[in-house]
């Protein structure tokens, strides 16, 4: 076979397997909304529990984002690859749910969640982790920030007034939710755009 | 002159080598993003994935999401073997085709 193939052939066969490698790699997934969609159920949440029905706010807006995110998901899904690196990402997140619907439930329904500063201080923690998790494996300085953001308000959080805490919090949400979400969809949409169908 | 190695043939077709080379990189991959990063037509994918999968280089999964039947594709050991046999004989046959 060698004999009928010449070098340049060969070249071509070995830039072919470095782009398709490649390729293969460059992710397609566009997460920027769900970033977004929390951030609003956030929002709502937060408006919610002010208007005095916070029993009930939490718990159902919650569970309605869990919802809404499946569903989102399972029709989004289709046509793709799946990557060691999402799945890692994916695996971050995933455990962040996890842990707050059974940290905060439990805390509620025990009757220990009355402290405002706990709650913002603890999720702000948590979300921190998450994102300076995903930032480290993606390399991501911009989710990096918002990770760096997120430790402030914990912090933040400890120490000022409830209202203060609460502000604290809601501007911790518009910058790395619904802000980053926001720069997460645009750059995806370009990457898509610029990426175009690769013909071997 | 050393004895330069042989190109294994069920690789050396160029949509059988861009498939290992984009399974390489991943985990598993549908049908359908398949034949879009190779941009090939439904027939001629279908025919090249059978022939690695004969050879025992790729490991077919079909499952139903939503209603909807999705084959999903996975790199065995032996493909990965084989393609870095592969790369390690091409460059060995372009070394030498320099040196000459």
């Amino acid at each position: 076979m060698k004999d009928q193939t010449t070098t340049q052939d060969l070249k071509d066969r070995l830039t072919l397997i470095e782009n398709m490698i490649s390729e293969g790699r460059r992710t397609t997934e566009s997460w920027g909304w769900t970033f977004v969609l929390w951030g609003m159920a956030f929002y709502v949440a937060l408006t919610w529990d002010s208007w005095g029905h916070s029993a009930w706010a939490w718990p159902i807006t919650m569970t309605a984002a869990v919802v809404v995110t499946v569903i989102l998901v399972s029709i989004k899904t289709g046509g793709e690859a799946e990557t060691t690196l999402g799945r890692a990402v994916g695996s971050v997140w995933l455990a962040l749910g996890v842990s707050m619907f059974l940290l905060f439930p439990s805390l509620g329904i025990a009757g220990k969640l009355i402290d405002p500063h706990l709650f913002i201080a603890v999720a702000s923690g948590m979300l921190g982790m998450a994102n300076a998790a995903s930032a480290l494996i993606l390399r991501w300085k911009v989710q990096f920030g918002c990770a760096v953001i997120w430790w402030a308000a914990a912090v933040a959080a400890s120490f000022v007034t409830g209202n203060q805490a609460a502000v604290v919090f809601i501007i911790a949400i518009f910058i790395c939710q619904i802000a980053f979400g926001v720069y997460g969809m645009i750059q995806e949409a370009g990457a898509k755009s610029r990426r175009g169908t690769a013909h071997a | 002159m050393p004895d330069l190695p042989e190109l294994n043939p069920v690789i050396h077709g160029k949509l059988r080598l861009a498939l290992l080379s984009l399974l390489a990189g991943i985990e598993e991959a549908e049908f359908t993003w398949l034949r879009n990063k190779t941009g090939s037509t439904d027939g001629n994918l279908g025919a090249q994935l059978a022939r690695l999968e004969e050879a025992g280089y790729l490991r077919v999964k079909k499952k139903f999401v939503n209603r909807k039947p999705r084959t999903l594709y996975r790199m065995t050991d032996a493909g990965r073997q084989a393609l870095t046999e592969y790369i390690q004989a091409l460059k060995q046959i372009l070394g030498t085709a320099i040196d000459t």
